[in-house]
């Protein structure tokens, strides 16, 4: 999105923060509702932080599907089998759970010490020359929509009988 | 810049995902951290492609991809948990062998 460079700065800055303490609260928080909140604030900023990456169409498939459909589903999941079990979910440390800290930290720490250590712009002039060609007329969502129809047809249909297939599934289980 | 800001808000979440995915009793929370798993593989997705190929854009459709397969997780996994706890009267995850006995 072309907004100016400080204003989209604070808006990374925001989102980030955002993030971060959104999912802080998602694995820590101890009643599940709290946490339930707070995945829906950590999938809230993630369809703002498309929409600053140039990604209208997929922000508002995020919106929709995952604040939407899956939010609200993970809510009432929490809210059926809500029992007095939180009061003994409180974090006392483990050995498992300081080795899986320790792990985790150290995936962290690797890939943020790789990630600027890449050279992207070394990468960017190997696939930039080839798009010329391409037609850059039609906007993004009409882009995604030829691709659907035309390249990915057959992942686009079989993504359509998994979901068919998941949701019967799911009422065969949970019915009774 | 832009996309080393997305690819380290992406390890982040994918991180802290994992380590709740792990440490996590609670069946539902464990649910919601592999929401966040998959939501760091979407940014991966979209910051890339926004970056390199943003004339065709197919990282984003790759990642509405994985926001179908989330949708359809998200519709079995609670099934699944609500069928575990009419049993059991319990989420805990250390306490779901059913296929024990």
């Amino acid at each position: 999105m072309d907004l100016p460079e400080p204003l989209h700065d604070f808006l990374l800055v925001f989102l980030g923060s955002c993030l971060v303490l959104g999912s802080l609260g998602v694995v820590f928080f101890t009643n599940p509702i709290f946490s339930a909140f707070s995945l829906g604030l950590v999938l809230v900023c993630i369809s703002l932080f498309y929409i600053l990456s140039n990604s209208h169409f997929v922000a508002a498939a995020q919106l929709l599907i995952y604040v939407g459909a899956i939010n609200v589903l993970i809510l009432f999941a929490v809210m059926f089998m809500n029992g007095s079990e939180y009061h003994q979910d409180s974090h006392l440390f483990t050995v498992g759970g300081g080795i899986t800290l320790m792990v985790c930290t150290s995936i962290f720490v690797s890939l943020i010490t790789t990630i600027p250590d890449t050279s992207w712009y070394g990468l960017i002039w190997t696939t930039r020359p080839n798009q010329i060609i391409e037609q850059d007329l039609i906007s993004t969502s009409q882009q995604i929509g030829v691709h659907l129809s035309t390249d990915f047809f057959l992942p686009f249909e079989l993504i359509s009988i998994i979901l068919l297939a998941a949701l019967i599934g799911a009422i065969v289980v949970a019915r009774q | 810049m832009m996309l080393e800001d997305g690819l380290v808000l992406s390890a982040y979440l994918f991180s802290i995902g994992i380590y709740g995915l792990i440490t996590s009793r609670n069946m539902v929370r464990a649910l919601m951290c592999l929401e966040l798993i998959l939501n760091a593989v979407n940014i991966n997705f979209v910051t890339f492609s926004d970056f390199f190929d943003s004339r065709q854009l197919k990282g984003n459709i790759f990642s509405i991809f994985v926001i179908a397969i989330a949708a359809a997780e998200a519709a079995i996994g609670p099934a699944i948990v609500s069928s575990i706890y009419r049993n059991r009267k319990s989420t805990r995850i250390n306490q779901s062998n059913l296929l024990n006995n």
